[in-house]
């Protein structure tokens, strides 16, 4: 059996094609970017060396700052929506005596199917300013709150956040879905017996379970502000002004428009720093009280 | 029993916020398929909200006929099966061999593996198109196909990775006890026994790259090898006046994904769902 599992032969076959591909096309590119942001380069030959001259410059950009500023209310936008949101849905959803539970499902997971760039062009058509939806409907209730949604320099990005979040929430309820299944439904019955609410019940029972589950909800949508992409590419340019870049639109924008090739991958590793950043936190955060909890539960 | 009372109430009302907002995240979908069936002057003027007074059948004739819409859909379909095909293939031989088999290093290849599940592939972008340029990938549709892969072998090799680990070796012994080789025992006992899983991959892969636009967006430079969302964009640009056959392109777009998940609903959310908890 031994030497039937150690077949040198099998063993090359079997894990070379995997490495080759994900080292050629993931591996390589991970560390050109934390490589060549220390060089100053134009995309041809191999540029010259200037130490930290991209992350200065980038630190000294106003429209860097902008897009961490951005990704701060993106963040903060689509974590409060969709959590509050996906908690209250999943919570009634997954209550057997609510009606409609199938129908109510789909309806908010569709969204998540769809392709982002159908999803943002279908926004684009409801915020249009003079023939969208949204400002007609506005009309045709008589609500005077017409208004440019995606050109005025402060709602853009709420706007924008908005799409995203209205795209993103039906994934976040289907993970907090999962996570009610998994409780199981002794713990109900113990808390009905003691003559909890329904109520009471998920707050002291469902979201102190959930906890795993809310910690994996919160990295999708914390880095989710970080990474904005598509939304405002294909919605605002960045703009009005610069007033809805992000970090990867900075990047994208430099390397792909201004051949500025280090100095977006300058701007591409503080990119993965900070996902990288929000993620310890966040488990950090969420392991630290995990000990604390049980720490009360064993002295109360 | 006022107690009883109180509690209904609140449940009414919290049944019809489920319900709004049902209609708020459907609405949307719904109101484009309303008007890839309206003409311009029903979408803007005479009935922007509503069911199509008539349908008008020739947007699909015309998105489908003039607007190039079966290239992008035969590119994103060639794109997504041929992604989905190579990261099974090449992620279950990978995990195969990382969970079972012995050589030293298994270990640092399965680490080493999944550090992609930690990288954004906004993070890689510059790098990538960098890398297919030089390989001459970005004129073939192998350059897409191949990265498409490779930000998906850490979800697939984890995923792969758990179903092995609980498989029970004693049937891979008895047929290597009968003179199976190694090759044979993967074959004809491990592929049929992790068909779960596989199930669970294909619907994540295929969905993620039919949708993926990203990378797309930067490693497609030729017209002919645009897939379906970067058609889509290409499209409004060009053809701006004419909703009803954008409409039209955007439905057929998400037919697919949407059928999918209508039909296999339970399975799309579960295999979306472990992909979000292995990120996390």
């Amino acid at each position: 059996m031994k030497k039937f599992y150690s077949n040198k032969l099998a063993i090359i076959i079997f894990t070379l094609p995997a490495l080759l591909i994900f080292t050629v096309m993931v591996f390589y590119p991970i560390t050109q970017v934390f490589v060549k942001s220390f060089y100053d380069w134009n995309g041809l030959g191999s540029g010259t060396f200037i130490g930290f001259g991209n992350y200065v410059k980038l630190f000294q950009d106003t429209v860097f700052q902008i897009s961490n500023k951005n990704a701060f209310i993106f963040s903060a936008f689509i974590t409060i929506f969709q959590i509050t949101l996906a908690t209250f849905f999943a919570l009634v959803v997954s209550n057997k005596r609510t009606k409609g539970r199938k129908l109510l499902r789909i309806a908010y997971f569709i969204p998540v199917v769809l392709s982002v760039t159908v999803v943002c062009q279908l926004w684009l058509a409801v915020f249009n300013a003079d023939t969208g939806l949204l400002n007609a409907l506005f009309k045709a209730v008589g609500i005077n709150y017409q208004q440019n949604w995606l050109s005025d320099r402060y709602k853009a990005i709420f706007v924008i956040a908005f799409v995203n979040a209205w795209q993103w929430m039906g994934y976040q309820f289907a993970l907090m879905m999962a996570g009610i299944k998994s409780i199981p439904d002794d713990y109900y019955e113990a808390a009905r017996i003691d003559g909890c609410t329904t109520f009471q019940a998920h707050r002291r029972v469902t979201i102190p379970l959930l906890k795993e589950t809310y910690k994996i909800c919160l990295i999708i949508s914390v880095t989710g502000g970080v990474k904005a992409f598509t939304e405002m590419f294909i919605m605002t340019k960045g703009g009005p002004g610069n007033s809805t870049y992000t970090l990867t639109y900075l990047m994208y924008k430099a390397a792909f428009r201004e051949f500025r090739y280090g100095y977006g991958m300058a701007s591409a590793s503080i990119l993965v720093l900070e996902c990288l950043a929000i993620t310890l936190l966040l488990n950090w955060l969420f392991r630290n009280k995990e000990r604390q909890g049980y720490k009360n539960g064993k002295t109360s | 029993m006022e107690k009883h009372h109180k509690i209904s109430i609140g449940k009414v009302v919290f049944a019809m916020f489920c319900w709004i907002y049902a209609g708020i995240s459907l609405y949307p979908v719904i109101w484009l398929l309303f008007y890839s069936f309206k003409n311009n002057s029903e979408i803007f003027v005479t009935n922007p909200f509503g069911v199509p007074t008539t349908f008008h059948f020739e947007n699909y004739v015309k998105a489908w006929s003039q607007y190039n819409v079966p290239m992008y859909f035969t590119n994103s379909l060639i794109v997504s099966i041929a992604t989905v095909f190579l990261t099974i293939v090449c992620g279950l031989l990978f995990s195969y061999a990382t969970s079972r088999m012995q050589w030293k290093g298994r270990n640092v290849a399965s680490v080493y593996m999944s550090l992609g599940m930690f990288i954004p592939v906004q993070a890689i972008l510059i790098p990538v198109a960098k890398t297919v340029n030089g390989l001459g990938l970005d004129t073939t549709r192998w350059g897409l196909i191949l990265v498409y892969t490779a930000i998906n072998l850490s979800f697939a090799t984890l995923v792969y990775y758990g179903a092995l680990k609980d498989l029970p070796v004693e049937l891979e012994e008895a047929a290597c006890i009968d003179g199976a080789n190694i090759f044979t025992v993967f074959a004809k006992i491990i592929v049929p026994l992790v068909r779960p899983a596989t199930a669970t991959l294909i619907i994540y892969i295929f969905l993620n790259a039919w949708n993926e636009f990203i990378l797309a967006n930067v490693l497609v430079v030729k017209d002919e090898l645009k897939t379906l969302p970067l058609g889509i964009l290409f499209l409004q640009g060009t053809f701006t006046t004419d909703w009803g056959a954008m409409g039209a392109t955007m439905v057929i777009a998400s037919l697919p994904t949407v059928l999918i998940y209508c039909i296999f609903s339970n399975k799309v959310e579960n295999a979306m769902t472990i992909g979000g908890a292995v990120k996390g």
